[in-house]
């Protein structure tokens, strides 16, 4: 019991805040991810992605699987529908397109590392982005053997596709090295303590809105009139009754919940960071791949 | 006076530790560990250098084979300088190592650890998160591995059958470049293995900084990129303005002066490196041996 104060101090301290990070300077944006959703689920990109967009970048979605397991309707049927489901979701978020990669969905593991990072290695000279978004190669307790085998392709790509003898026959094509200088790593915040996020990211409302219209875009998993009778039911279970789903069809009921789920998340990143509305992410700024000169190279570079 | 030799001699190589260095790369054992490794030297241990992969990839306007040979005599010039014997290299392709099969790199990095028989190991640490040359986590997977299988002898039974016995070696350490932001809590309960510790490198710390200026390959490579991307975005470094000989020089020593400080922080020394470590305890623990 000694420690009781203590203990009663350290609940009542608020939680610490991220530092919040503006869009770096740039143009170009690639977000690779192993599926069609990943771009904008509740641990997801769809607040900054739509950010980029405001900020005049040109962002292109990489999907690394072919989403065939995600939905009810069977192995080819799925992949097309997951496809063009990105491609409408990530059009919301002003995105230029899609490439589809097309590995197998829930079989990366086996996927060798080494030819799919050259995929990743080309798109990233062809595009030379400024930003990559993608999933975080270092977190822990990820399930999913494609995020896993996705996160660390992007992971060594990002910076080998600024090494000339990494693929140099890109280089024959006309195609010069480009090392990423921005990263922002995401990954499920509540996978154990793999993923700490270093920075917040402030979304208006808009963003957040475009955020929950593309997350529910993607109606092959998501936003499934089972699900919207299921919470009717608890509803009725417990008396409660919410009005605003009243009048809705049950699909249309669905998406409203998937709507308030995103908005629930933004909101509750936001209030942990001191602003309305946030997403949180571990942000690699472009000196820190050498701790030992990075203080040196911010202090002492000047505009020519 | 001859027996007093002889006597002195002996006690001598009783005490003389031999110290395996596992490198995945030719700068990260000079970063990490060269100023420990450099004072071990000066008090008597033996050191050898394994190479896995041969740094083909890392130059500026050079190909993969002549950046190879480049790097070779680089890495062997910064060992000599650190104090390290022999230099011996697996010779895999830089770049490479997640397609390679674990086992086959584990097997002869086990080789070398029952061959010389290490009472010090120092390897990557593969644990060490955000460090983006992933050659650095299989390298430091495969030689953790391959200290453990070492002490059992039905890991490789050819080995054995020529005279490569199986081996126990007392200390670990792990290294990285600070990047992993954790790199200093604990692990787990203060009872686990390894634990962080923190090494004064000021007596050694020059030839540290004479090793990693011995790079001269990855230190040009790594000054050019420096200016391509400040050039790309309309920057200058008034340091690089020129990039020569004295410039890169200058380059690598801030580099080398601020990951020792780095390393220092919070703890008495001024230069220091940082290290997970897993010493004697780890095989039988001190309360263990003090009840005997």
């Amino acid at each position: 019991m000694k420690h009781a104060p203590l203990l009663l101090f350290a609940v009542l301290l608020p939680a610490q805040r991220l530092p919040l990070v503006a869009i770096p300077p740039g143009k170009v944006l690639l977000v690779i991810q192993p599926h069609h959703d990943d771009h904008t689920t509740d641990y997801g990109m769809g607040g900054l992605i739509a950010k980029f967009t405001d900020a005049g970048y040109e962002s292109w979605f990489v999907r690394a699987s072919n989403d065939e397991k995600d939905g009810a309707h069977g192995y080819p049927h799925n992949d097309m529908i997951n496809l063009r489901e990105s491609e409408t979701a990530t059009r919301i978020l002003g995105m230029k397109g899609v490439y589809s990669l097309n590995w197998r969905n829930d079989y990366m593991d086996p996927t060798p590392l080494q030819e799919l990072r050259a995929q990743l290695v080309l798109l990233i000279r062809k595009h030379r982005p400024d930003v990559v978004l993608g999933h975080d190669p270092w977190g822990h307790y990820d399930r999913n053997p494609d995020h896993r085998k996705v996160a660390r392709a992007v992971g060594e790509a990002v910076w080998m596709a600024g090494l000339a003898n990494i693929h140099p026959e890109h280089l024959d094509s006309g195609m010069k090295p480009h090392r990423v200088p921005y990263l922002f790593w995401k990954a499920r915040v509540d996978y154990g303590r793999g993923h700490r996020p270093n920075a917040a990211v402030e979304l208006n409302e808009s963003q957040v809105k475009r955020k929950e219209k593309a997350y529910s875009t993607h109606r092959n998993v998501y936003a499934s009139p089972s699900m919207a009778r299921n919470v009717r039911k608890m509803l009725d279970s417990e008396g409660l009754k919410v009005s605003e789903l009243e009048e809705l069809t049950d699909e249309e009921a669905a998406v409203r919940i998937e709507e308030w789920h995103m908005d629930w998340i933004s909101r509750k990143r936001g209030a942990e960071n001191g602003v309305r509305y946030a997403e949180i992410y571990w942000f690699t700024d472009e000196w820190d791949y050498l701790p030992g000169l990075k203080d040196f190279l911010r202090s002492n570079t000047a505009t020519k | 006076m001859t027996r007093l030799l002889l006597f002195l001699l002996l006690a001598h190589a009783a005490m003389t530790k031999t110290v395996l260095v596992v490198t995945a790369d030719a700068s990260d054992f000079v970063l990490g560990a060269g100023g420990t490794l450099a004072s071990m030297v000066t008090q008597g241990d033996r050191a050898i250098l394994l190479r896995v992969t041969n740094d083909d990839k890392d130059s500026w306007d050079l190909g993969p084979e002549e950046t190879a040979a480049r790097a070779k005599s680089e890495v062997e010039q910064a060992a000599k300088i650190l104090g390290i014997e022999r230099v011996h290299s697996l010779g895999y392709r830089a770049g490479e190592l997640g397609g390679i099969s674990p086992t086959e790199v584990r097997d002869r990095i086990l080789f070398y650890i029952r061959l010389l028989k290490p009472d010090v190991l120092f390897i990557p640490n593969p644990y060490a998160e955000y460090v983006e040359v992933l050659d650095r986590h299989y390298t430091g997977m495969a030689a953790e591995e391959a200290r453990r299988i070492a002490a059992l002898p039905n890991h490789q039974p050819p080995f054995v059958q020529v005279g490569l016995g199986t081996h126990i070696t007392p200390e670990l350490y792990y290294y990285a470049q600070p990047f992993d932001p954790r790199r200093r809590e604990p692990e787990s309960t203060p009872t686990f293995t390894p634990q962080p510790k923190v090494v004064d490198i000021a007596e050694s710390f020059d030839k540290k900084l004479q090793a990693a200026q011995a790079l001269t390959t990855i230190n040009y490579a790594m000054a050019m990129r420096i200016r391509q991307r400040l050039d790309q975005t309309g920057r200058r470094l008034p340091l690089l303005d020129a990039i020569n000989a004295e410039s890169i020089r200058k380059l690598v020593d801030v580099n080398v002066r601020k990951l020792a400080e780095i390393a220092a922080k919070d703890s008495p020394y001024r230069q220091a490196e940082e290290f997970m470590y897993a010493g004697p305890d780890h095989q039988i623990p001190e309360t263990f041996r003090k009840a005997r």
